[in-house]
């Protein structure tokens, strides 16, 4: 529908994702911060684009390739920016964001100097070990599939917030919503990383219009709130089922978060 | 590269592929007909693109916002169906359960029902357009909900 918007929303994901494929924690940081730039890319060229009563939506067209090293990652990663600097137009916008992508590429340039930079990326592997633990294979069924219950759900309640905050007139709505895809935010991050620990670490699927254009507010509110108890109560199990102090005390901590989302989304009602 | 890693125990080397890589994933550009399962008590649906030559199944493509049993028997299952008949299709899911490697759970009974009623409801829709009707899909409402009590 709009190409520039969707190659953002895919280059947003392809920012996110080398960060969490990546162990060392200073660059592993700086990506991060590229992708959150990346995503308030989105937001504005969303904006632009619905201000000039055109329209977008969340279709995309990209794989999550198996890398092994750094360099790969950060390669496969300087491609999609390319390719990103080439649709820009001359408006003011495009142009202020082709500067923030210039600066990623510079960035990146600068890592692939480097050969130290160049460690194994083990995110892929498949090999469903905890470094920090010895789970026994149950629970590590039970991690593995909830990391990609929540990473999907996060990737699309931050989606679905929004292209409803950018839809809404309304000031308490539209801050809820920023509060609400700020802490998905820190979630996909927080699952995305452990995702990436174990060695599975893969895109969430794609969502269809069917899950982001909301015709009725108040159900979508009323279902997120029962989706929110359901992971509530999954992180309680999981917490429990795991047994394991540092993970158990994390789910205690995501599901007492939970609660403040259903606080934030009864104030939608 | 990493392609022939040895899986550690637990989740089964198919399934855990389905789950990183869902086959079939996203919709169809132009199908022959669009089928929805819907459960309204939870929200959630599996909508169903299916491209037919003849009897045949050409292209097929799901998505869903449903859960990951959901998503592992929609990319197993249209992986099955895909270049084979209609009548193959409707025999086919029966045989997920092998593929999953385990007997399937109550509530995993349920997705793989959502899933055969998304495709069911494309077969639907491609019936009425070819009597004429205008539909831009069919939409077939679950009579359980994936909201069932795990028996323990």
């Amino acid at each position: 529908m709009n190409t520039i918007y969707q190659k953002k929303h895919e280059l947003w994901l392809h920012i996110l994702f080398a960060s969490f494929a990546i162990n060392d924690e200073e660059i592993k940081s700086k990506l991060y911060d590229f992708s959150q730039i990346a995503f308030r890319h989105m937001k504005w060229l969303g904006s632009d684009l619905l201000s000039s009563n055109a329209d977008y939506n969340y279709d995309r067209d990209m794989l999550l390739l198996k890398q092994d090293s750094v360099f790969a990652v950060l390669n496969a990663l300087k491609d999609q920016v390319k390719q990103m600097q080439k649709l820009y137009s001359n408006n003011v916008l495009d142009k202020r964001v082709q500067t923030d992508d210039t600066y990623l590429l510079q960035y990146l340039e600068q890592l692939l100097q480097d050969q130290s930079n160049n460690q194994e990326v083990s995110a892929f592997n498949m090999q469903r070990k905890w470094p920090e633990a010895d789970l026994d294979p149950v629970q590590t069924d039970a991690l593995t599939l909830f990391l990609f219950e929540e990473s999907y759900k996060e990737y699309e309640l931050i989606l679905v917030y929004a292209y409803m905050q950018a839809r809404t007139n309304e000031t308490l709505h539209f801050d809820v919503f920023q509060d609400l895809i700020d802490e998905s935010h820190f979630h996909l991050k927080s699952f995305g990383n452990m995702m990436a620990k174990l060695g599975i670490l893969a895109l969430p699927r794609e969502l269809h219009e069917m899950t982001y254009k909301i015709k009725d507010l108040e159900k979508f509110v009323k279902d997120g709130i029962a989706e929110e108890e359901a992971a509530k109560e999954m992180c309680k199990e999981l917490s429990e089922a795991i047994n394991e102090p540092k993970l158990s005390s994390f789910f205690d901590f995501i599901n007492y978060q939970e609660s403040y989302h259903i606080q934030l989304m009864q104030k939608l009602l | 590269m990493l392609e022939n890693v040895k899986m550690p125990e637990g989740i089964n080397k198919d399934v855990m592929e389905h789950l990183m890589y869902p086959k079939n994933y996203g919709k169809l550009d132009n199908p022959s007909c669009v089928g929805v399962a819907q459960d309204e008590k939870t929200g959630e649906y599996v909508v169903f693109y299916t491209l037919l030559e003849g009897d045949t199944i050409k292209d097929v493509k799901f998505a869903t916002n449903g859960c990951q049993d959901t998503v592992v028997v929609g990319s197993m299952y249209t992986d099955m169906i895909k270049g084979q008949s209609i009548e193959h299709a409707n025999k086919a899911l029966a045989l997920i359960g092998k593929k999953l490697g385990t007997s399937m759970s109550k509530q995993q009974e349920i997705c793989a029902e959502m899933v055969l009623n998304g495709f069911i409801a494309s077969m639907m829709n491609y019936d009425n357009i070819q009597n004429g009707k205008t539909e831009e899909m069919h939409v077939l409402k679950m009579q359980e909900s994936c909201q069932v009590e795990e028996q323990k």
